[in-house]
């Protein structure tokens, strides 16, 4: 009875030993998160034996619900980086422990105080080659109704990319974007507003594209990538590309914060970034790991349409996201 | 039995009707009541202390907007909902049990069928280079695409199709309740059938159109994936509102605001439709 007794008692505090070294990432699901998975998480068990749990997809309010509640599942979560500067300053961040987490190499672009970069994109003007005849050259056609008509799609949520298109489009030079004239940008987006559909996720955007649903569209150079490598019909200008960076964060309050480090270090390595950035055509954060890639892979990458590339400004957004949002949401609306 | 004895059963099992009441009361306490207070009182303390959550979602343009049109869906929905189901009801209630039976089948299967697989399947009909549009343009009868989808015309018809067995099912009791004699009769006096239909059949099985059209209505009102797949940035309804300003703006307040509103709102519907049924009962109409 008592070897029983021992037997099980043994039992439960192996499982909780195991359970406290376990870990949990949390991302967008989808082709994006079995990329992180493959080149970062599986690796990462292998070599340290800490088990990485998946989880997804990110949501904002459940990450403030669970730091509220002060009972955190998720011990790192991948953000949009305009949300983790404002959530830092909201203090729902752990701090990035930089003595786990090796900083030389990382872009310091991507890299903040409580942030490590996941991975660096632009938004980049792709087309369906059968729907539009000839070639759109920028973001200016795609407010060219007679030139190129047709369907346009964009991305549906308050956040950097739409605005800065109708603001260059209308002429305002990249380097007198910000503050964003947020009128202007309306009113510019207002010539074309009945012929916009938008798309509220990667898959719904490459669907729209692909159909030829919409002619052309905003869309992420990764999704592009995988359109692309499928043997779709489209074509995509580089000229004005837009970046925006996925950071990783670690949620205040997280269980495995140690983990979390050791993880952080491995996702942002050179050699996970050139993994990750091989499989999914997103640019890689740490500056080393390009050079680990095959040639055709650097290739697809924002990093070789540096020309004319313009940085979307987290900063701005971060700090002014919530009054964006709201003209955003009204405008739609309408 | 004595009048005493019978009366006596009846006390004797009221305490037992509360008490087989009370697990679920429990539930709904727990797991209802409690939260919508916390949602309340949320509404009211943040981000400060004060009505500014109320007054903002009221005093907006927008957000007025997003209210008309949560209603106007849910209503077009319900209505829409009634005129296709009505027919159908009415073939199950008459029909040779058997074959019903297989009916209702294939009608319940629908409901099994995962929600969002249904819609993005509306999505690949509907669309501009959809089943629909193509089928029609191929044999001539229209040159343009026909906009079916990110509109209302899409919710509606996405909607309705989820709705559907809702409306159905309690329309279907209600029919089979009535009893064919009364048409039969009517049909004797002279009535025609349009005449038995709207003076017999129609009144009779009034309580089900509205014990279904209640509940197609109240569930359109908070409905999120089809209106956000299948409608249009102006069509925005309040879930996705609420979803929006809880998820990725994080304006918890404003969020709890809307909700509490749009629970009261349903809750007044429900409490009016009581009475108007109630009273329609009273005069004898059903």
């Amino acid at each position: 009875m008592k070897l029983i007794f021992a037997g099980i008692l043994a039992g439960l505090l192996t499982t909780t030993a195991a359970k406290a070294e376990d870990m949990v990432f949390t991302s967008w699901g989808g082709t994006t998160q079995e990329a992180q998975t493959k080149s970062w998480a599986e690796p990462f068990t292998a070599a340290s034996g800490i088990k990485v749990l998946q989880d997804g997809p990110t949501d904002y309010g459940k990450l403030k619900a669970m730091v509220d509640a002060g009972n955190v599942s998720w011990d790192v979560v991948d953000v949009e980086m305009d949300f983790a500067i404002k959530a830092a300053k909201d203090g729902l961040l752990e701090p990035i422990d930089f003595t786990a987490v090796p900083k030389a190499d990382l872009d310091p672009r991507f890299t903040t105080d409580h942030a490590v970069g996941s991975f660096y994109y632009s938004f980049v003007l792709a087309w369906n080659k059968g729907a539009v005849s000839g070639e759109p050259a920028g973001w200016a056609d795609m407010f060219d109704l007679k030139k190129f008509p047709g369907k346009r799609t964009f991305y549906k949520w308050s956040a950097p990319g739409v605005v800065e298109i109708a603001l260059l489009a209308d002429g305002v030079p990249a380097d007198k974007l910000y503050p964003l004239d947020l009128d202007r940008a309306f009113k510019k987006l207002d010539t074309i507003k009945s012929d916009i559909v938008w798309w509220s996720g990667g898959a719904e955007s490459q669907q729209l594209i692909a159909s030829g649903e919409a002619a052309f569209g905003q869309l992420w150079n990764g999704r592009v990538f995988a359109l692309e490598k499928d043997g779709a019909d489209v074509g995509a200008s580089w000229s004005q590309n837009l970046t925006a960076a996925d950071v990783l964060v670690v949620p205040k309050g997280a269980k495995n914060k140690e983990a979390a480090m050791k993880f952080l270090a491995a996702a942002s390595s050179a050699a996970g970034q050139a993994k990750f950035a091989e499989a999914s055509g997103y640019a890689p954060i740490n500056t080393k790991a390009k050079a680990e890639m095959p040639a055709d892979a650097v290739k697809a990458l924002p990093d070789a349409h540096v020309d004319g590339q313009i940085n979307l400004d987290m900063n701005y957004w971060a700090e002014h996201r919530d009054e964006i949002a709201e003209r955003w949401y009204a405008w739609q609306a309408k | 039995m004595s009048v005493e004895t019978q009366r006596s059963i009846a006390t004797m099992r009221m305490p037992g009707g509360l008490g087989s009441l009370l697990p679920a009361l429990i539930l709904i306490g727990l797991f209802f009541v409690v939260p919508v207070l916390a949602l309340l009182l949320r509404s009211v303390t943040e981000p400060a202390p004060g009505l500014q959550n109320y007054s903002a979602l009221l005093g907006d343009g927008t957000y007025a907007r997003v209210f008309f049109n949560t209603f106007l869906v849910a209503a077009v929905v319900t209505i829409v909902t009634v005129l296709v189901a009505f027919p159908v009801a009415w073939m199950l209630a008459i029909m040779p049990p058997a074959l019903a039976s297989i009916v209702f089948g294939v009608i319940i299967l629908s409901m099994w069928t995962n929600l969002l697989t249904r819609t993005y399947a509306w999505m690949v009909l509907l669309q501009r280079t959809g089943v629909i549009n193509r089928a029609l343009m191929a044999s001539g009868i229209i040159d343009q695409p026909l906009p079916l989808i990110n509109n209302l015309t899409g919710v509606t018809i996405g909607m309705v199709y989820i709705m559907l067995p809702f409306m159905i099912l309690p329309l279907v009791g209600t029919l089979r309740a009535i009893d064919p004699m009364t048409l039969r009769a009517a049909a004797l006096c002279g009535a025609s059938p349009f005449q038995a239909f709207r003076r017999i059949l129609l009144p009779l099985s009034l309580p089900g159109i509205a014990a279904g059209g209640l509940m197609v209505f109240v569930m359109s009102l908070g409905y999120f994936v089809t209106p956000a797949l299948l409608g249009g940035t102006s069509n925005m309804m309040l879930a996705e509102m609420i979803a929006q300003m809880i998820q990725s703006l994080l304006n918890w307040g404003l969020g709890s605001a809307a909700a509490f509103i749009l629970l009261v709102v349903t809750m007044a519907l429900y409490a009016l439709q009581l009475r108007l049924v109630g009273a329609r009962r009273a005069t004898g109409g059903a």
